[in-house]
């Protein structure tokens, strides 16, 4: 029986202007001049070179570059022929080699950032799914809940954690009123499970909007089809609701895990040396004088790192307009 | 070495990294420089040997004089002073107004970094500035300070300890005048632990796995790696041994891993009073300062302090000292010298600041009877045999510097 389900079919999204004559020209006849639309991208365009590209080449130029002979504040190297990669090869080698003291960080990264936004779409998802299909006429007031977190700072909320989180703070008291830890758990001693639960903790209302927002403009038809087309609320589930909102929990994710890469105040505030993570490494040795290169080359590091899922997301979204088109 | 003064940044030193580490942004005088002549010396300037108590440093004057002895004092005047929060004591603060007819304005900095980095760039120019004793070759070399007149700040000679008379890193006193000390030990809880298990343990006792979850170090990669080697026997903390560092890291990364040790700057004096830490790496001041953090009801007898009996083990001060774009110097030699009043030192050390100034009148034996270093503490009293027998962590070469900060990274990234 369920294998006769059909896959869905997919609406008819209207024809792309395919093109660049069709956008010279309006149907009334009027031309315009070739730059004409392409100038409307030149706000963003000289945002990107202002605040991205010229502050990606400030970062290059320090982390290839020396720092002050007397107070060791970096000192940036404009002319790429004077770059010397001593601290970039230096911390290449705190990664791998027989110095990699950096290296379980980076494995701590890759391991905490991947089960806290696991953990943001397992708690993340059915709260957005219940919003925008079952919200009703209190959608307004459930979205206003999710953002209220946002009305306080997040260092507000994480210092209030920690008082909470304390030897004889109330979470232990619970614990052990409850009788699930009759001694209290030192949660604030460098302990994963705190640090990984307070980054899904300050970051999940990122991912509950964008999944909201795609299960929202979902077609609900779709999902009737699929229940009509005899398949059981889990089947509909997989293959209707599920490959209609990858878009958006794809975009939830990287909204997610990309900050949590380079966070250090979670861990700073809820964690220890033993918690420490890639922002971590590059916090400190930039608050050191004399390591400015070398936090430069981790920046850098880092957003290599980076770029591995959002390409990956990029080409899926790619894919995704490909095939509506 | 950021001073145990750093405490004083507490909780906000996040949202000053948070700001984007200002200190690592490169000042536009920096970016220019590095276009001529990338990580060059001023013209003219040589590169300062470190100082040591064995190898004294007379810092070079650039062809610089003090400010005239007859010139006016600058009346009605605003003082601007940039120093640690909460380390001057607003009640002194108005009886120097009140005295001199100078008003002060009073401008904090978060750390020791920041404070030179707004001083260099001209972004703040105060007229007394508070700095390390390991910075004060950076700061002459970088001609940032202004000599001093001795005519003007007499104090000195009258009240201050002998040792700070011509001391080995500014000889002949030429910018610098000491302004409070401390010694580093280990903070304890007396409710719970015995004094006798402290004495009979020492510093070992951080690294006691019955204490796990107690313990805290302080984030700061010279004093937490200094107690280390000190631990291990090693006395030279300026060390530039890589054996030697790497024994002291490895020593505290078992700390860390037996205890698991809270590293922080500020639970000497939050935590611990609070009671969440039993055994902390301490200051001296912070100990002393301690009383006035206990909640309410705590008798001040839960504190104790133990610092080593030979008195061989971390000690250290800071200065005050003029920058050479101070606005009101006149009025900056008087509040330096009104400083080192010994009625306004006192009651600036006794009723607010908590880090003891070198002055002759006050009397180690004293202040214990006296109540303002509670009894159970005498151990946090500052000496100036201390400054004989203790060991100081002092400025240390680049690549010197570079191995402490590899050594300290090691013990920080929880490998």
């Amino acid at each position: 029986m369920a294998s006769t389900v059909q896959e869905p079919a997919l609406p008819d999204a209207p024809p792309e202007p395919k093109g660049s004559k069709v956008a010279h020209e309006e149907s009334s006849g009027v031309w315009y001049p070739k730059w004409y639309w392409p100038s409307f991208a030149s706000p963003a365009t000289i945002w990107l070179a202002i605040f991205f590209i010229l502050p990606l080449y400030v970062v290059l130029s320090v982390a290839f570059g020396t720092s002050d002979p007397i107070f060791g504040a970096p000192l940036p190297v404009y002319e790429p022929w004077y770059w010397s990669s001593s601290s970039f090869v230096h911390v290449i080698g705190r990664f791998f080699g027989a110095a990699a003291f950096w290296q379980p960080a980076l494995l701590r990264t890759f391991v905490f950032v991947f089960l806290a936004s696991l953990l943001c779409l397992l708690i993340g998802f059915p709260v957005a799914y219940y919003v925008a299909r079952y919200g009703g006429k209190h959608k307004g007031l459930y979205l206003l809940l999710l953002v209220a977190p946002f009305w306080i700072s997040y260092l507000m909320r994480i210092f209030a954690w920690q008082s909470l989180l304390t030897s004889d703070g109330i979470v232990n008291s619970i614990l052990r009123i409850l009788h699930i830890a009759p001694n209290p758990i030192d949660w604030l001693s460098g302990k994963p499970i705190t640090v990984i639960l307070a980054l899904v903790y300050g970051y999940i209302p990122y991912l509950i909007l964008p999944v909201y927002a795609g299960i929202d403009r979902m077609n609900v038809s779709l999902l009737e089809a699929g229940r009509d087309l005899g398949a059981s609320p889990w089947q509909t589930f997989r293959r209707v609701t599920l490959p209609q909102s990858k878009q958006a929990i794809l975009a939830g994710l990287v909204i997610v895990s990309l900050p949590m890469f380079g966070d250090y105040y979670t861990n700073d505030l809820m964690g220890s040396p033993k918690t420490s993570m890639f922002g971590n490494l590059i916090d400190k040795t930039i608050t050191q004088q004399g390591q400015g290169p070398r936090a430069g080359s981790l920046v850098l590091i880092l957003m290599v790192i980076l770029l591995i899922p959002m390409a990956y997301y990029l080409r899926s979204t790619r894919r995704a307009a490909e095939g509506e088109g | 070495m950021p001073s145990p003064t750093e405490r004083r940044f507490s909780r906000r030193q996040f949202l000053y990294r948070a700001a984007g580490a200002a200190v690592a942004v490169p000042t536009l005088s920096a970016i220019l420089a590095a276009c001529a002549k990338p990580g060059q010396l001023p013209s003219g300037v040589t590169l300062l040997e470190p100082a040591r108590q064995d190898r004294p440093v007379t810092l070079p004057l650039y062809g610089r004089e003090p400010i005239a002895t007859d010139a006016p004092l600058e009346e009605g005047a605003t003082l601007q002073i940039y120093n640690w929060d909460s380390y001057l004591y607003k009640k002194t603060l108005k009886e120097f107004t009140a005295k001199y007819g100078v008003n002060i304005e009073y401008t904090t900095y978060n750390n020791m970094e920041e404070g030179i980095q707004k001083i260099s760039t001209g972004q703040i120019k105060p007229d007394v500035f508070w700095t390390d004793i390991d910075k004060i070759n950076k700061l002459v070399m970088a001609k940032l300070l202004q000599p001093l007149n001795h005519d003007l700040i007499p104090n000195l000679e009258k009240n201050v300890w002998p040792v700070y008379q011509n001391p080995f890193y500014d000889q002949h006193w030429r910018y610098t005048v000491p302004y409070v000390t401390w010694t580093t030990g280990v903070g304890y809880r007396r409710d719970h632990i015995d004094d006798a298990e402290v004495a009979a343990k020492g510093y070992d006792i951080l690294w006691d796995p019955q204490y796990n979850g107690k313990v805290s170090i302080y984030d700061d990669y010279r004093t937490a790696l200094g107690m280390s080697l000190l631990k291990n026997g090693i006395y030279d903390l300026n060390t530039g041994s890589e054996a030697d560092l790497k024994l002291a890291a490895d020593d505290l990364v078992r700390l860390l891993d037996a205890t698991n040790a809270r590293v922080s700057i500020n639970a000497s004096y939050s935590a611990f009073p609070a009671d969440e830490i039993w055994l902390s790496q301490a200051w001296s001041g912070d100990m002393v300062g301690d009383q006035y953090y206990l909640p309410k009801g705590v008798p001040t007898s839960v504190l104790g302090y133990w610092y080593p009996k030979e008195r061989n083990g971390e000690v250290n001060n800071d200065t005050m000292v003029i920058p050479a774009s101070a606005q009101h110097p006149v009025a900056a030699h008087t509040f330096i010298n009104f400083m080192l009043d010994k009625k306004y030192a006192f009651e600036n050390f006794a009723d607010w600041v908590g880090y003891q100034p070198p002055q002759n009148s006050i009397n180690p034996t004293e202040l214990v009877a006296d109540g303002v270093v509670p009894k159970t503490i005498p151990e946090a009293v500052v000496r100036q045999d201390d400054f004989k027998k203790g060991h100081l962590l002092l400025e240390l070469n680049r690549d010197t510097d570079q191995l402490w900060f590899d050594a300290w990274d090691q013990v920080t990234s929880g490998g």
